[in-house]
Parts: C-alpha cells; sequence; structure tokens
C-alpha cells in the first residue's frame, strides 16, 4: 500500500528521526540535543510521556520566560509565590505578634484589676471587690487563652515552614515535569507559524527575572512583615488630586450650563412640548380607548395570540393600579424612541455614505455603549437638571447607537450591482436612495428600531432615579425599601410593557417584510 | 476480505419526517416522485440504487446537481442513514455497524475528499492531513511522519507548515486527498473533488490522481457533475438521474450505445475521438474484395478515430483494418470515418 | 420608417385593459374607482375630490380596508371633534362661574352679618367688598371662558374642514396605491365591506364618545379618567407575592444559603487577591498581561488607565469593581458556554431557553434586583447574582450561533473521518466557533461593568457606588471622575481580552 507503516513503522521512525531532530535543534538553540531527545520520545508516544526537566525545574519561571512560554511563565510565578509566602510567613514573621500583643493588653488590665480589688478590699467594700475579682477571674482566662494562641500561633510558624517547602518541592517538581510537554507543544506551534518565539532568549529571561524578584520580594514583604510601610499595600494617592478634578469639573460644567443655558432650556422645551402631546394622548385620553386601540394594534400587526397576550398584560396594569404609571412610562419611552429614529436614520444614511465620518463616528458609537448608562446621567443632570426632558435625553444617548449601526450596516450590505444598476438607468441619488437603497435596508433599520425602542425602555426606567418617574420609580422605591412584592408586581408591569412594545414592533416588521 | 469492496442492493433513501411510510406506500402501490411529495411532504433522494464497485478501479457516479449523488456517496460511509436497502463495505454492512465500529470503520477503512475541501482552518497542513490519525490516537511522531509522507505523495512537500488560508485551491484539494489518504484506507470517497477549481487545474490533479491512483491501487467511489471528467477518470461510469441510476458502463459503452434519450442528450458533445476505436466502426471485410483495397493504408483494429484521422488525411483510399495477426477484417471509407466521429445517426 | 424607428419598443406597446382588475379590486362603485385609477395611472396628477371619502372620512377608509388612512383621519378629525364639542357643550366658564357665585355668596352673608350691627362691622363691610371684588374677577373670567368658546368652535370647525377636504382629496391616491399592493399581493384587503365598515363604525364610536366625553365635560366621570380599581388590589397582590417569597425564602434558607455562601466565598478568594495584594504587583501583572496578551500600546493605556485609578485615589474602589466583574464574568463563562454548547446540540432545548433569552435581554437591567433580593437580601453577593443573570445571555446565544455557524462540510469530514461527539466539539467546532465565543464573552464582560452601578443599589461596593452617590447629591466631578474610572476597567478588560483573541487567532 501507500507507505509500509504498518508492517514496520520502526524503521520508518528511524527514517524520520533525523529530520525532526534538526528541527528541533534548529528550534532550541541551546540544549538542542537534548531536547530533540525528548521531543521525539515525547512524539512518538500517544499520552502522557514523563519526562523531567532540570533546567525547568531550578529556574522555574526564568526558564519559561528565556523559552518565550510566557503562559507557563505566569503559572510557575503565581504558583511559586504562593508557596514562598507560606514559607517565609513560617520562617520570618512573628506570627505570634498580634496575639501576644492581645496577651500583654490583657495582662496589663488584669494587673490593674487586682489592684482595684485589692483597693476595693482595703476599703472594706467586699461586694465591690468580689463584683472585681469576678472580672479579674474573668480577664484571667482571656489571658490564658490569648497566651496559648500565641505559643499556638508559634508553632504554626513550624508548620507553615514544612507545607510551604514541601508545596514549593511539589512545584518545583510539577515545573520539571511539564516543562517538556509544553514545550513541544510550543514547538508544534513554531512548526506552523515562525512567528512563535523559538530558542533560549536572554532578553525574556533577563524581563522574568526581573519580574520575579520585583513580584516576589514585594509580595513577600507585604505578606510577612506584620506592618509593612504603607505604601506597599494603599496606592500613595494624594486626596487632592481628586478634589481638584472634581471641583474644576463642577465648575466646567456649572460654567457652561449658566452660559449655554438658553440652549439648554430650548433642548428642554422642546422634548418637554413632544412629551406633553404624547401624554395627552396615553394618559389623557380615556382609558378604554387606549386599550382598545392598543389591542386592535396587536391584532392587526402580530396576530390573534399576541391580542390575547396583549389584553391579559393591559388587564394586569389596570387591575394592579399601574395604568397610569404605565402610560406615563410609555410616553417617554414613545418620545425617547421617536427622537432617536428621527435623529439616528439620517445619521445613519450620512455615515454609510461616508467613511471618514464613520470612522470617527465607531469609537463613539462603540464608548456610548460601553459605558454605564448611569454614567450619562451625571452630565445630563449637570446641564438639564432632574425631570422627565433629562430622563428622555439620559435615553436617547442610549438607544441611539443601534439605530445609527444598523441603518449604516443595513445601507452598507445593500449589493453594490443593485445600486449600480439604478445608477446605470440614471437615477438621482435621491431616487437610489429612497427608491433601492432604504427599500433594501428596512430589515436591517427595522431591527434597530426594534433595539432603540428596548434600549430606551430600559433606560427610561433607570431614568427614575432622577425624578422622570413612571414604571421605574415603584421600582427605585421597592429597592429602596426591600418592598420585595410590590417591586415583583411593577416589574412584571415593565416586563409586560416590554414584550408587548416588542411584539408589536416585531409584527410590524413582518408585515413590511411579509409582501417583499 | 471480500471480492467486491462496495456493494450497493436496493438502496432508498427518502428525506422527510414520514420517509417510513412514504417508502411503505412507494414499496406498495409505486408512487411517482412528485406524488410521494404531494401525499407525504417527503422527497425521495435515492431510488432503488444497486450496483458493485470492483477492487482497484475508479467507479464514476455522474449526474446533474439534485441528481442524489452527493446523497447517495454519503450513504458508503453512513453520513447519511439509508431508508431502504443494504449497503456493504468491505463485506461489512454499514448499516448495522454499531457507532464505535462504523468510527473505527471511517477512520481506517473510508476516506473521503469533499467538494469544498473542507479542512480544518485553524490548523496547519499538516496537522489537517494527520486528522484522521489524530481521530485515532497516533503518537505524533507518527502522524508527522505519514502526513510528510502523503504530501510529498500528492507534490507538497515543503507545505506542511502553512495554514490552508495561504495556500491556492488546487494545492488546498491536493491537502484535502492527502488527508484521505493518511489513514490508508481501503476505499476513497470523492465527492465532485475537482469540481470547484479552475479548469486548468482541474485538469492537472485529473491526471496526477490518476497516476496516484494507478499507483496506489485504492478503490475508488468519484461523483462528478463533469462527464469530461468521469470518462478521462473512470473505469466505470454509473450515470444517475432523479435519484435513480440510468446506466452503469465503461466509458465507451456510455459513448457509444447510450441507454436513454438523457444518457445520448449528454453524450453528444463528448469528442469521440480517443474513445471509439477503429473496430468500433469499421464495414466488415468481404473475402472477395481483398484485392480491390491493395492500396489502401493498413491500420490495427486498436486504433483510435483520431489515428485513424491522420491516416485517412494522408491518402484518397479508404482504410483498412487489420486485427492482431495482421490480418484484414474491415474497411472504413471516409464518410464511415466522419459518421464515425460524429456519433451514432 | 426611420420615423418608426425612433418609437422602438415601447411607442408601439399595446395598451392593457386594466378594466376587469380594478372592477374585481374595488367591488361597489367600481365605474368611478375605474375612471379615477385609469386618470391617476395615466398621469394625470390634478387633484379631484371623493366625494364618499370626504362625507364619511374614517368609515369610507374602513370600510375599503385602507386602515393606516381610518386611523390617521380618525386621530386628526377626532382632534377637530374634541375643540368644537369644546366649543358647543363644554361649560368652559363652569369653574369660574361656580367660584364666582360661592364668593358672592359668601360676601352677601358677611355683609348679612355687618348689617347686624355686629361689632366688628367695619371690618367685615372691608371683606364682604374683597369678596365681591373676587366674585366679580371670577365672573369676568368666566365670561372670557364663555367667549372662548367660540374660538374653539371656530378652530375646530376650521380643523374639521381641512382634514375632510385631505380625506377627499387624498382618498383616491391611498386606494390606488392600495390597488397597486393588491395586484401582488391578494392578502391586502380589496372591495367593499359591511364588515369592516361595521367595525370602523363599531371603533369610531367608542373612540369618539368616550374622548370628546373625556374632554368637553369640565368634571368627567372618574371612571373613565383613571381604571376604577381599588388600591387594595395592589396592596393585597402585593402582600400575597410578599409572604410567598418570604415563605419561599426561609423554606428554601438551605438552598440559597449554600449558593449564597458559595458565591461569597469565591467572590471574598477574588477580591482578597486585587485588593490585598500589593499594588505594584497587581500593576505589573497587569502589564506583563497586556503586553503578552494584546501587545504594547495596550500595555501603555493599560498603564494609564491603572494610574488614572491609583493617583485619584480610587484604587481600592477599583479593585473591588474589577474583582466583582471578574468573578462575575468567570461565573458567566463557565455557566453560559455549557449552556451555549447544549443549545446548539438539542434544537428543544433551545426553543425553551431562547424566549428566556430573548426576555433577559428586553427587560430593564433593573428588574433583576427584585427577585434577588427577595432570595437573598442586599449586599455583595446580591449583587453579583444580579450581574450574573444579566450578563449571562450573550455568551450563551453567541456559543450557540457560532457553533450554528460552522461550516456544515467541515463537520462532515470531521465525521467521515471517524470523529467521536467529544473529538468533534472540541477539536473542530469550538475552536472553529472561538471567534463568535470570544465576542460574547466580550459583551458578557461589558453587560457585566455596565451592571456595576445598578448593583450598587442593592450594596455591592466599588465604583458604582460612587457614581450612584454622585448622582444622589449631583456631584458631578466625582460622578464623571468614577464614570471614567469605570470605564478605565471596562477598556482594560475589553482590549486584554480582545487582544487575547486576536492574538490566539493568527498564532
Amino acid at each position: 500500500m501507500i507507505y509500509r507503516t504498518r508492517e514496520n513503522s520502526s524503521q520508518s521512525v528511524a527514517d524520520a528521526v533525523p529530520h525532526i531532530a534538526d528541527s528541533v535543534r534548529a528550534f532550541a538553540v541551546a540544549r538542542g540535543d537534548y531536547y530533540a531527545r525528548v521531543m521525539i520520545r515525547i512524539q512518538s508516544h500517544a499520552g502522557f510521556v514523563a519526562t523531567f526537566n532540570w533546567g525547568a525545574a531550578v529556574f522555574g519561571p526564568v526558564w519559561a520566560a528565556a523559552r518565550g512560554l510566557w503562559g507557563l511563565f505566569s503559572c510557575f510565578a503565581v504558583l511559586e509565590l504562593m508557596a514562598l509566602v507560606q514559607l517565609s510567613r513560617g520562617l520570618f514573621s512573628d506570627l505570634g505578634a498580634v496575639p501576644r500583643a492581645r496577651a500583654d493588653r490583657l495582662g496589663e488590665n488584669y494587673e490593674r484589676m487586682l489592684a482595684r480589688v485589692q483597693a476595693a478590699r482595703d476599703q472594706g467594700d467586699e461586694t465591690g471587690a468580689d463584683a472585681l475579682a469576678r472580672n479579674a477571674e474573668r480577664l484571667q482566662a482571656a489571658l490564658e487563652k490569648a497566651l496559648d494562641q500565641a505559643q499556638e500561633a508559634a508553632a504554626a510558624g513550624v508548620e507553615l515552614v514544612i507545607f510551604g517547602l514541601f508545596a514549593f518541592v511539589l512545584i518545583k517538581g510539577i515545573e520539571g515535569i511539564s516543562a517538556n510537554i509544553a514545550y513541544e507543544k510550543h514547538y508544534s506551534r513554531w512548526r506552523a507559524d515562525k512567528r512563535v518565539r523559538a530558542g533560549f532568549q536572554w532578553t525574556g529571561a533577563a524581563v522574568g527575572a526581573v519580574f520575579v524578584a520585583a513580584v516576589y520580594s514585594i509580595a513577600l514583604y507585604g505578606f510577612t512583615v506584620a506592618e509593612p510601610v504603607a505604601f506597599i499595600h494603599t496606592f500613595p494617592a494624594d486626596k487632592t488630586h481628586y478634589q481638584m478634578l472634581a471641583a474644576a469639573i463642577d465648575r466646567v460644567f456649572d460654567q457652561t450650563a449658566t452660559d449655554f443655558g438658553v440652549f439648554f432650556d430650548g433642548i428642554a422645551r422642546g422634548i418637554r412640548f413632544l412629551l406633553d402631546g404624547l401624554e395627552v394622548v396615553f394618559v389623557q385620553t380615556p382609558w378604554p380607548v387606549v386599550m382598545v386601540v392598543i389591542t386592535i394594534f396587536a391584532w392587526r400587526l402580530a396576530g390573534p395570540r399576541v391580542a390575547i397576550f396583549t389584553v391579559a398584560a393591559l388587564a394586569y396594569i389596570a387591575l394592579l393600579g399601574f395604568w397610569e404609571k404605565a402610560m406615563e412610562t410609555v410616553s417617554l419611552l414613545g418620545a425617547a424612541s421617536f427622537l432617536c429614529v428621527a435623529i439616528g436614520i439620517p445619521l445613519g444614511i450620512w455615515f454609510a455614505r461616508s467613511e471618514r465620518v464613520y470612522a470617527v463616528a465607531r469609537p463613539v458609537l462603540d464608548l456610548m455603549q460601553t459605558l454605564p448608562s448611569f454614567v450619562y446621567l451625571i452630565p445630563i443632570i449637570a446641564f438639564f437638571g432632574t425631570g422627565k426632558p433629562p430622563g428622555i435625553l439620559a435615553s436617547m444617548v442610549f438607544g441611539l447607537p443601534p439605530i445609527i449601526r444598523l441603518t449604516t450596516l443595513g445601507l452598507r450590505e445593500v449589493p453594490k450591482d443593485v445600486t449600480e444598476a439604478s445608477r446605470a438607468f440614471g437615477a438621482t441619488r435621491w431616487q437610489t436612495l429612497t427608491g433601492v437603497e432604504m427599500p433594501l435596508a428596512l430589515p436591517s433599520i427595522m431591527t434597530g428600531i426594534n433595539q432603540t425602542i428596548l434600549m430606551c425602555l430600559s433606560l427610561v426606567v433607570i431614568a427614575a432615579l432622577i425624578d422622570a418617574k413612571g414604571l421605574g420609580y415603584d421600582i427605585l422605591a421597592a429597592l429602596q425599601y426591600a418592598a420585595k412584592g410590590q417591586g415583583i408586581l411593577a416589574g412584571f408591569a415593565i416586563l409586560f410593557c416590554a414584550v408587548v412594545i416588542d411584539r408589536l414592533v416585531q409584527g410590524g416588521i413582518k408585515q413590511k417584510k411579509g409582501p417583499r | 476480505m471480500s471480492d467486491i469492496p462496495i456493494k450497493l442492493e436496493g438502496v432508498w433513501k427518502i428525506f422527510g419526517t414520514r420517509a417510513e411510510e412514504a417508502m411503505a406506500a412507494v414499496r406498495s402501490e409505486g408512487l411517482s416522485k412528485n406524488e410521494v411529495l404531494a401525499r407525504f411532504g417527503a422527497v425521495i433522494g435515492i431510488a432503488d440504487v444497486s450496483f458493485d464497485v470492483h477492487w482497484g478501479e475508479i467507479f464514476c457516479i455522474m449526474g446533474l446537481s439534485g441528481s442524489g449523488k452527493s446523497t447517495l456517496i454519503r450513504h458508503i460511509n453512513r453520513l447519511i442513514e439509508p431508508t431502504a436497502g443494504r449497503v456493504e463495505v468491505l463485506g461489512r454492512d454499514v448499516t448495522r455497524l454499531s457507532e464505535p465500529e462504523l468510527r473505527a470503520m471511517r477512520s481506517q477503512k473510508i476516506g473521503m475528499v469533499f467538494q469544498h475541501m473542507a479542512l480544518l482552518p485553524h490548523r496547519s497542513v499538516r496537522d489537517n492531513v494527520a486528522y484522521p490519525l489524530e481521530i485515532r490516537g497516533a503518537p505524533k511522531g507518527r502522524r508527522w511522519e505519514i502526513s510528510q509522507h502523503v504530501l510529498s505523495l500528492v507534490g507538497l512537500d515543503g507545505f506542511e507548515d502553512r495554514f490552508p488560508d495561504e495556500i491556492s485551491g488546487g494545492m488546498q484539494q491536493r491537502v484535502g486527498l492527502a488527508r484521505a489518504l493518511a489513514s490508508d484506507p481501503d476505499v476513497l470517497l470523492m465527492d465532485e473533488p475537482f469540481s470547484a477549481l479552475d479548469p486548468l487545474i482541474r485538469r492537472q490533479l485529473q491526471d496526477q490522481f490518476k497516476a496516484l491512483s494507478e499507483q496506489l491501487h485504492k478503490t475508488t467511489l468519484f461523483i462528478t457533475h463533469d462527464l469530461d471528467e468521469a470518462i478521462r477518470l473512470g473505469t466505470r461510469i454509473a450515470i444517475m438521474k432523479d435519484g435513480r441510476i440510468v446506466q452503469i458502463g465503461t466509458p465507451v459503452d456510455i459513448v457509444t450505445n447510450p441507454a436513454d434519450d438523457y444518457v445520448r442528450d449528454f453524450v453528444r458533445n463528448i469528442s469521440r475521438l480517443k474513445l471509439v476505436f477503429a473496430h468500433a466502426i469499421m464495414e466488415p471485410l468481404t473475402s472477395d474484395s481483398a484485392e480491390k483495397f491493395a492500396q489502401s493504408p493498413r491500420v490495427s483494429q486498436d486504433s483510435d478515430l483520431d489515428h485513424l484521422v491522420d491516416v485517412a488525411i494522408t491518402t484518397p483510399h479508404p482504410l483498412v483494418i487489420t486485427n492482431a495477426e495482421g490480418k484484414d477484417i474491415g474497411v472504413v471509407s471516409k464518410d464511415r470515418l466522419l459518421r464515425g466521429i460524429q456519433g451514432g445517426k | 420608417m426611420p420615423a418608426n424607428r425612433t418609437q422602438g419598443a415601447t411607442g408601439n406597446a399595446p395598451s392593457i385593459d386594466l378594466t376587469p382588475s380594478i372592477t374585481e379590486f374595488v367591488g361597489a362603485r367600481a365605474a368611478f374607482y375605474v375612471g379615477r385609477f385609469k386618470l391617476l395611472l395615466a398621469g394625470q396628477n390634478r387633484w379631484r375630490v371623493n366625494w364618499a371619502a370626504l362625507i364619511f372620512g374614517p368609515l369610507w377608509a374602513a370600510a375599503r380596508g385602507i386602515w393606516a388612512f381610518f386611523w390617521l383621519f380618525a386621530i386628526l378629525e377626532l382632534v377637530a371633534w374634541v375643540q368644537v364639542g369644546r366649543g358647543i357643550w363644554g361649560d368652559l366658564g363652569a369653574d369660574k362661574l361656580a367660584e364666582a357665585a360661592r364668593l358672592q355668596a359668601k360676601s352677601d352673608q358677611l355683609m348679612a352679618e355687618a348689617a347686624r350691627g355686629d361689632t366688628n362691622a367695619e371690618l367685615l363691610v372691608e371683606s364682604a367688598g374683597n369678596l365681591a371684588r373676587a366674585a366679580e374677577n371670577a365672573r369676568a373670567a368666566s365670561e372670557a371662558g364663555e367667549a372662548s368658546t367660540t374660538t374653539y368652535l371656530l378652530v375646530g370647525l376650521l380643523l374639521l374642514g381641512l382634514f375632510k377636504l385631505m380625506e377627499g382629496l387624498w382618498a383616491d391616491r391611498v386606494y390606488e396605491r392600495q390597488y397597486t399592493r393588491w395586484r401582488v399581493d391578494k392578502r391586502v384587503p380589496s372591495g367593499f365591506n359591511l364588515y369592516r365598515l361595521a367595525g370602523g363604525c363599531a371603533l369610531l364610536l367608542l373612540v369618539f364618545s368616550l374622548t370628546l366625553y373625556r374632554f368637553t365635560v369640565s368634571q368627567p366621570d372618574q371612571r373613565i379618567v383613571s381604571v376604577p380599581v381599588p388600591s387594595t388590589y395592589h396592596t393585597h397582590t402585593a402582600n400575597l407575592i410578599e409572604d410567598y417569597l418570604d415563605r419561599t425564602a426561609r423554606a428554601g434558607a438551605g438552598l440559597f444559603n449554600s449558593i449564597a455562601g458559595g458565591t461569597e466565598a469565591v467572590l471574598n478568594a477574588i477580591e482578597a487577591v486585587f485588593v490585598e495584594t500589593s499594588w505594584p504587583v497587581i500593576v505589573i501583572f497587569f502589564l506583563l498581561a497586556a503586553w503578552r496578551l494584546a501587545g504594547g500600546r495596550v500595555a501603555i493605556f493599560t498603564g494609564a488607565a491603572l494610574a488614572y485609578m491609583g493617583i485619584l485615589g480610587l484604587w481600592e474602589k477599583s479593585m473591588l469593581t474589577l474583582a466583582l466583574v471578574s468573578s462575575a464574568a468567570v461565573f458567566c463563562v463557565l455557566m453560559g458556554i455549557p449552556l451555549g454548547v447544549w443549545c446548539a446540540r438539542s434544537s428543544r432545548v433551545y426553543a425553551v431557553v431562547r424566549p428566556v433569552l430573548d426576555m433577559m435581554q428586553t427587560m430593564p437591567a433593573f428588574v433583576y434586583l427584585i427577585p434577588i433580593i427577595a432570595f437573598f437580601g442586599t449586599g455583595k453577593v446580591p449583587g453579583i447574582l444580579a450581574t450574573i443573570a444579566f450578563s449571562m445571555p450573550p455568551v450563551i446565544r453567541l456559543t450557540a450561533l457560532g457553533l450554528a455557524q460552522v461550516p456544515k462540510d467541515v463537520v462532515e469530514a470531521a465525521r467521515a473521518f471517524g470523529a467521536t461527539q467529544w473529538q468533534l466539539m472540541t477539536g473542530v467546532e469550538l475552536p472553529l466557533a472561538a471567534p463568535t465565543i470570544m465576542t460574547g464573552v466580550n459583551q458578557t464582560i461589558l453587560m457585566c461593568l455596565s451592571m456595576v452601578v445598578i448593583a450598587s443599589l442593592i450594596g455591592a461596593r466599588g465604583l458604582g457606588q460612587e457614581v450612584l452617590v454622585a448622582l444622589q447629591f449631583v456631584a458631578k466631578g466625582q460622578g464623571i471622575l468614577a464614570g471614567l474610572a469605570i470605564l478605565c476597567c471596562a477598556m482594560v478588560l475589553d482590549r486584554i481580552v480582545q487582544g487575547r483573541f486576536r492574538r490566539g487567532d493568527g498564532a
């Protein structure tokens, strides 16, 4: 057949050996022959092969660093450090120091108490002296216990030394055994990828040694000395830096808020106007009307099952007295998502058009979504105060990225040949955008709208923290007073709002996609 | 070992949740493909396929896309379970094998090459080739040495430490072939291995594969949608249509005696110059007309049409065909030669 | 000949007769719409009034099945009608009038007392005078209100006329568009349907009557304004749930305590590593990890971020936060990846898990806290549990996705060479799905960080607490500094994990 491995495999292994041996020598550089021998042994057996690398065992992490095995280096360093800390605590640190100090203190107290007992006796106050004597007895018992502990702790030093020593030797053993196996893996990687570090590197060894020395000494110092210099434990920070910086930021914000007060007020007023309109629709319109209309929409957009669910959800909200708060939340949400969509889609189109703008905008979008939502609230309160409009603004910061991103994505994913065809027939840019690109990007944009709405919802709830009212307020109150029942009821109300809105929007998306 | 490495008997494959019912109905009522689809929502992939593959041959299965050929080849190593029928590989019924037995069979006896290479992108060429050995638990040194050897067989010396995305498509498929050969299987399954490649590279690989299979004597089941390829490589060819085998035969059989219009349609555009031989188109020579062709050049009966054309150009006379002993046995006039090239009309 | 040529292919196109198709679509009054549609299709864009649509408005739309038109104009007309209603029935001056009457009565009474010759008649007379003046003012305001009714009426009528005109002019075009859609999709409603008309009528009746009543009557029935539900429903249910939770918490105290204990042990260990270890060691470890795993630039960034935390005195809090985030992330990954693998293996499991994941991602992060405090109380352990619950979905989802995206042919190849399930998963599927899984891990880390502040609402310590306090006292500077520190933590973890993966991909 193609080769004779099955019949006489030993022969062919022998054939192949010089080749691998050469390559291992080229890889290992220092001690090439040793590694060639070891690796051929490892490679010719499936499963675990026991070899012992004395270099690795003795030098541990430094060996790993010199050979470029940084993962192994970290493992070895941490393990050794743990063993060394135990060892040196046993050897150098005064383990009995703390209990002994206590014993000393107790001893002094005991003496003093005895003196007071004596004084009381002298004054003939027998009952008082008895009470004091009982106290003194108690103190004596405590003192004895403390002394015992001190002795025990001092004795534990020996145990720690033994344990540390044992662990250290064990770790060294593990290092020696695992080194060649890990190095062989490294070699295989190097065969396929020559960027992998090969050979023995003095720089690696030096970095490793410096690192080990620094970390070991600091850690050992920190853990073994009973009262190390504070510098080691706490970062030597100067509180004034912090205060100065915080004050400076405060000033900048205050200044900006007063300087551009008109501007910020204008924005807040605009949002307030929109919100008022929505509140008339949702909150002030008689509830049966809102309920019926929402149910019909659910039925038309998403089918009878969703409609039934919607009825149940609305009934839950109404029966438990959440109706007004829920509608308030929905109004906030409506205003926030409307603004997000109105701002986000044009921005998305712009970013899809211009590579340069997108390159700038992308990190900003990433940042907006990475930053914990609470952090937005801070500048927003600074400029807009508390209340509903700032809540909406904060939700917008959180809700804008998905719609922008997915609009851009959708437009970029429109097949080039289709837009080309449209241009070839003489369509203007506007015609191409409205007639070709937007319809094709629609599924993606709709997904973006859905995500935006959900993002806004999650923030509208958080915005209760800055007094935006709605259902979030109930949750917040429940959290503050640990009112679990109320909190869970309000939580379900929010959940139902979210699910109903999500289903409605998704039903709308499906209908948009359906006929096409 | 058994005489016949691959043997299929009455294999059916019906896709769908109600495959069993559909199978029973097909058996008892003889439903057509469309009826099965309408009644059971099930699709017939393979319908009653039987054939034997002999030792050392390249058995080509040719069909258009959707004819069920890729489904069929996956029955050999039971990547797809047949709905009914028997699949015997190396004398064992693979449909009856237990899970470990099946895995052993796959990793030791059957190699497979895929249309889109299906290499593991995160492993080097060497580790890709050694994958079947690794699955079997072979030690690394052995894996390396075998993969080295197989890679040199397919002409990829020195590429073992590359990654699949660093080499060309043709090379990738050679890696695929090397991987299939690495476990030294008795049976090779090749699922349209060359169809994703450029024509020029495809031709190269076909030649290389042919030479290799002559050297190694593997039994090969070769799937293709390209009749030219089937004719170049195949010892025998089976033509599939709608899950059924329409015709099985040697390339010459297929080209000269198409079983039906479907096959005829395929064969029409195949160049016959190298496939058809003098004896197939000659007119038998009657003993009395011998002197009539005294001027004619003599050509052996085993010459192909290509050679006949070469000879015919040099002479105005018809060609006389001789048998192995040099005796005149037939004659080919220019008209007959042209008709022969054109194909049976 | 050449003249004919220039007409080309389109010039000779035979005209098509759309009459039968339009008739089929329109149903009632077909002849009228056939004419209108043909004009529109011929490109004659003159606006023509559809009187039926103008008069019946939303009802016309309902009967014809144009629901978008129906809702739009139902709402618009409602706005107009509310104005009209206020103008006609609305007792706009009623409040003021009542007040005036009350004030007048009071004033009269005082006058009467003064007339009886009381001691401080002077004072009474003066008060009565004041009251009378106030009554006079109120009466004037009421009259002004009465006067503005005409304005309301006028504006309302104007709006109504405007909307009606829009309805009449727009109807044909909208209907024609519906016809075009119907041609490609026969599910689009067609014809004149009495059921739809009845539905539309019922809707309009309900919406118009209630809304008009609500906005025009000065003191509408409270049952309309707010849902007539006694607040006892809420308190009862809340108490019930509370009792139930308390009972469950008591009954399952062993379980909850052991979960909390286990989590706390792990968390304490990790916290000890981060907080107790002297800071230079941590800094060196972070720098080395960043440098080896993600390269020099990330190492420099890491150094800067750590310096920021240290110099501003946020070191310990940052370490607490990092400990919380990394232990939450470790839990998420340890539980999420196996779950994701399970989901990818079994479509039935995924069918169950998916809606749960969807729900978890739909739900605002706040809400997670409540059941958790119910069972685990407040403190850092519930904080970390909430963080885990919130952050696990991405890693599950993306593990399942990554495994589903592994090319089928590669999996098939591995199986064809006899790989076992385990070999297939560890050797082929997980490595190929690694990029996607790492994206999931990354998202999980970021979500953990975003939970940091929320978790501090229930007592988790660290930077989140700092932000929360800043928020409560509007301490902008403090809040922003702490927020930036959170951001630093997020970016350091993110870059190191991503770098690790990118390197792993290359090597």
